[in-house]
């Protein structure tokens, strides 16, 4: 963890006062948690107020309308009102709709509710500096739905809706379980290389039009 | 009430009252005939005698025949029951199944799981459709030449109400009567079934059309009362095929119910998601990721799951499906958890070597290692990869006395004996270990993994 001056600014946006409480319990010292809310309007006022560095945001929300989850909303109104503000979707579950949801609406990463502090706080770094979080679940997603298995490679460096050789590379190794350290080591690579590699991927995911993530998207599905 | 012991064994014994699945009619005088331990034909003529009593037995048994529910299906016992002895019919799975499950609103338009299942279905020996059509037929007969007797006679419509009038009646009931046995009851029936259904109404739209023309051919001098009885072979028309109008209305109905059914579910989905899956998360989060409390949270949450989301679907038994059961089912008895990703559709069935070899090493990394462990599947057209990594103490596999099988055997041998292959070798950074577990069509496939392995070391 590279050494941090200032704690990181904080704002959790979840609609469950328990986990809320539980979660900022949990963080240690270097993250400072200066905002939090409850729903979609309350999440964006206190975003737009307090211009954190990173929002912890939960996928399901309540007060959305229409066909987008609560995260979505958030991601909407709040990322024109907080550009510097990176934002890491936390889900209840590992379901890569929702998680593609949030991702292509603008989150930087997500994890799991089931995550330890320590894991939240390397996140939260990790998006705080600009890297992308993928899990490994999102990583054999993104495997499936960019045609990597099968067997589908980008030729040109800007093509946005197949992966690179090396981005599979990278990606196969994340949904096997390896870390962005264990990735660099095992293809003599190193870690900033790796970080460049996924957040290209997540620009990938954000930006392609590829059939399979707009149909994962638009199935609305709660789980 | 004194009831004594040696009365309530015989209570007891009875077998409840219930239709046999396979019957000649309606099964009511079977079932009678079981539940009292009496010859069939005893309660059959019973019926027959009570019928001549201003037709009491035929009230008495359209009676029976509407409460008295059709036995439970029990496999291999779809036959006839009545030679049966007793005992047979009292084994407990069948005094278990309470009057109610019979009587469920679900259970009685049965339908739904009848008409997938054939063997489910009741089955009627006896062709009570054309049985009616028959006497439909002869009634038909009996009025022509009951009109052909009065025309002679002169007297067409000279009385109040012809005789033949009542000719007609009966056989325009007697069709209607035939269509809704063939519809409502044959149409499920097994041994019969939509061509049966078919070939009835057509023999009655001909029957109740002959009857049509005879009538016409009277009414010239009958007027508003010969309009009006010669309407009633076409309203007969009218029912026979509006009987299907029923088996439609009934299964749009079925519809509704499963839809509101399907809307309870989720909107009770929607709750739990946001209360108990949540607080499940927190235990585990707050827990600590191995601990016993975590493991039994996260088991709790992950049936929660399967229960509000899977549904009734069946469950598919591919490859992922049954190694993340397995996982589920590992860290229920071993501290450790296991993060089951798949990529790609895999049509390795998990039945197979693969899967085999596949459980046995994410059972060797939960026994020896423990704590996180990743399970990767990625399944091409060609070739099924599956990676299972731990980060435990570790081992080589040369390091491994050659009395213990586990690996050697199970994992290595039987992949390669299955025209696979398997590597295992330190996980990256030298923490834990890594089988790599790869299956393929072609047969340079295994070589060339194990190369590829190789290299990387």
């Amino acid at each position: 963890m590279p050494p941090v001056t200032d704690p990181i600014r904080v704002v959790i946006v979840d609609d469950h006062s328990i986990f809320r409480s539980g979660l900022r319990a949990d963080l240690d010292d270097t993250i400072d948690v200066v905002g939090e809310a409850a729903d979609v309007a309350s999440a964006v006022t206190v975003i737009a107020q307090a211009q954190p560095d990173v929002v912890l945001l939960d996928v399901h929300l309540p007060g959305s309308d229409g066909d987008i989850t609560g995260g979505e909303a958030v991601l909407r109104a709040a990322l024109p009102v907080a550009t510097t503000t990176r934002f890491l979707a936390l889900s209840v579950s590992d379901a890569a709709e929702d998680v593609v949801r949030v991702i292509r609406a603008g989150a930087r990463g997500y994890i799991t509710k089931g995550a330890s502090g320590d894991e939240v706080a390397r996140a939260v770094h990790a998006v705080a500096g600009g890297d992308a979080v993928f899990s490994p679940r999102l990583a054999g997603f993104v495997l499936d739905a960019f045609g990597a298995v099968a067997g589908e490679t980008a030729i040109a460096t800007d093509e946005l809706d197949r992966l690179s050789a090396r981005e599979q590379e990278v990606m196969r190794l994340i949904a096997r379980g390896y870390s962005y350290k264990e990735v660099a080591t095992e293809l003599f690579i190193s870690v900033k290389t790796v970080e460049t590699h996924v957040s290209a991927v997540l620009r990938k995911l954000q930006l392609s039009s590829r059939h399979e993530l707009t149909a994962w998207a638009s199935a609305r599905r709660l789980l | 009430m004194a009831i004594t012991a040696a009365q309530a064994s015989v209570l007891a014994a009875r077998p409840p009252l219930r239709r046999p699945r396979s019957s000649l009619v309606t099964g009511v005088a079977a079932g009678l005939a079981t539940h009292l331990a009496w010859p069939v034909t005893l309660v059959r003529a019973l019926f027959v005698v009570l019928s001549l009593f201003w037709g009491a037995g035929i009230l008495l048994y359209l009676w029976f025949w509407a409460l008295m529910p059709v036995r439970a299906v029990e496999d291999g016992k779809t036959g006839d029951d009545l030679g049966t002895p007793p005992s047979a019919a009292l084994d407990p799975a069948d005094l278990g199944t309470p009057p109610s499950a019979a009587l469920d609103p679900a259970d009685l338009d049965k339908p739904p799981s009848a008409a997938l299942d054939p063997a489910a279905a009741p089955t009627h020996r006896a062709p009570v459709a054309w049985i009616l059509t028959t006497v439909a037929v002869v009634s038909l007969v009996a009025t022509w030449v009951m009109v052909v007797a009065s025309a002679n006679n002169g007297v067409t419509w000279a009385s109040p109400v012809p005789g033949w009038v009542s000719g007609v009646v009966v056989t325009t009931a007697l069709a209607v009567a035939a269509a809704l046995w063939a519809t409502l009851i044959d149409r499920r029936d097994p041994a019969r079934g939509p061509r049966h259904e078919t070939a009835v109404r057509v023999t009655l739209t001909v029957v109740l059309g002959i009857l049509f023309g005879l009538v016409l051919s009277t009414s010239q001098q009958g007027g508003a009362f010969a309009f009006f009885v010669a309407l009633a072979p076409l309203l007969g028309i009218a029912a026979v095929y509006s009987s299907s109008l029923i088996e439609k209305w009934r299964e749009l109905s079925r519809e509704r119910v499963r839809r509101i059914r399907e809307e309870q579910r989720s909107e009770m989905a929607a709750h739990l998601h946001d209360s108990v899956l949540q607080t499940l998360a927190l235990i585990q989060t707050r827990a600590g990721a191995s601990s016993e409390v975590a493991r039994i949270a996260r088991a709790q949450e992950r049936e929660l799951r399967s229960w509000l989301y899977d549904g009734d679907e069946p469950a598919d038994s591919d490859l992922p499906t049954d190694l993340r059961d397995y996982a589920a089912a590992l860290e229920l008895d071993f501290p450790v958890h296991m993060d089951v990703v798949a990529a790609g559709t895999s049509t390795e069935r998990a039945s197979g070597e693969l899967a085999a070899a596949a459980r046995e090493a994410m059972l060797n990394a939960a026994r020896h290692a423990g704590g996180d462990v990743s399970v990767y599947i990625e399944g091409a057209a060609s070739r099924v990869d599956v990676f299972v990594r731990d980060r435990g103490p570790g081992f080589a596999l040369e390091a491994v006395p050659p009395d213990r099988l586990g690996v050697r055997e199970s994992i290595v041998a039987r992949m390669r004996r299955a025209g696979g292959a398997a590597t295992v070798r330190p996980g990256a950074g030298g923490v834990g270990t890594e089988v790599h577990l790869a299956f393929g069509a072609d047969a340079h496939l295994a070589a060339s993994i194990a190369r590829t392995d190789a290299a990387r070391d």
